[in-house]
């Protein structure tokens, strides 16, 4: 539910990573986001388009990679994947488990162009810090 | 195309000014409790019975999230012990940054006890570190014994869960034994108490849990 605050800060980690690199137009940015996780993909991807505009980043392709969920027993110490966390071991029958995966919300690359026009400092964390591309409703 | 690193959690701001909090809290001596449910569970009637319970033993003071209106602060602050209100203005739960600012208006170093009372919402409160000592829920039983098994990371990330309205069960089919098991799967110690702000039923056993998690943390337990 609080995709857009999680898009600007997205956003923000993309265009201050650029700008440290010369400021170039920033084409894709790739995240993990568990299955844990309270964030829904697609109102991400929505909230993340229009939270760049107007940045180094507008336009650029978020990759979203879902991390499933992984438990491990607390009866037999099986670890593995299950589709929920009250689903049973698969090994001893147990129910639930301790997270070892799937809480993550991360952001961990970004491709940037290695040629062409540097992107001002009006791209970069001011336009985001004075709500960029969002609409009025959501601005701080 | 030159690929760049950045390998950075996106509630890392957030971990770091509720540090921040937690130290702050530390210093005050003051037991900070973050208090979750879903909205309508009935926190605020609860904290109003608390207050009346509490007000006499223990320097209380309650932070309330909401999106709009001061109503639950007006509510609490009836019953003789400071509040302080934050509106979020359409986010849906209280990040470390928000508790940070409503401090200067509340004194820690003045109270025992501080309840933070959360955005009413059974989802996203549970994702941000706040630096409380615990997290503590609100399952109304009128929700359904099916909510840890759906919503299971404020199940997860609570030290207690108060079934509440347990007044009406005779009208329910909630199944209590299911939605504790369920609850306790995903999160083995955790305590439950059985309430009603109605009848009155568990409230003395939640002020004793409240006195008993100040004292142990004021004494390092």
């Amino acid at each position: 539910m609080h995709e857009v605050v999680v898009a600007q800060q997205i956003v923000e980690a993309v265009v201050d990573t650029s700008l440290r690199h010369g400021g170039r137009r920033v084409r894709v940015a790739r995240m993990v986001l568990g299955e844990l996780a309270c964030i829904d993909p697609e109102t991400l991807t929505f909230a993340f388009m229009v939270a760049c505009r107007g940045t180094c980043a507008e336009s650029c392709l978020l990759e979203i990679r879902r991390l499933p969920l992984v438990l491990r027993c607390r009866e037999c110490g099986a670890e593995g994947q299950r589709a929920g966390p009250v689903e049973p071991c698969s090994v001893c029958g147990a129910i639930g488990g301790d997270v070892l995966q799937g809480r993550e919300i991360r952001l961990t690359t970004i491709d940037v162009d290695d040629a062409g026009e540097a992107c001002g400092k009006e791209a970069g964390i001011e336009a985001i810090m004075s709500g960029g591309g969002l609409p009025s409703r959501f601005r701080a | 195309m030159i690929e760049l690193t950045i390998e950075r959690g996106l509630l890392d701001d957030n971990d770091r000014a509720a540090q921040v909090n937690r130290d702050r809290f530390r210093k005050a001596g003051v037991y900070v409790l973050n208090l979750m449910s879903g909205p309508g569970a009935g926190k605020t009637t609860l904290l109003e019975q608390t207050a009346q319970r509490l007000r006499d033993r223990l320097r209380m003071g309650v932070i309330v999230g909401d999106i709009q209106t001061s109503r639950d602060a007006d509510r609490i602050g009836r019953h003789g012990v400071p509040v302080h209100q934050i509106n979020t203005g359409g986010g849906c739960h209280l990040d470390a940054r928000m508790l940070e600012a409503a401090l200067d208006a509340m004194d820690p170093a003045s109270l025992d006890l501080l309840i933070v009372e959360n955005v009413g919402n059974l989802v996203c409160p549970a994702e941000f570190d706040l630096g409380e000592h615990d997290k503590a829920m609100v399952l109304s039983v009128t929700e359904g014994a099916d909510k840890p098994a759906k919503y299971p990371l404020m199940f997860c990330q609570s030290r207690l869960m108060i079934l509440g309205k347990v007044d009406l069960l005779p009208y329910l089919d909630f199944d209590c034994d299911a939605a504790i098991a369920d609850a306790r799967a995903l999160n083995p110690g955790l305590e439950v108490l059985r309430l009603s702000s109605k009848t009155g039923e568990g409230l003395e056993a939640w002020t004793d849990w409240l006195v008993g998690r100040w004292r142990a943390v004021r004494e390092g337990r």
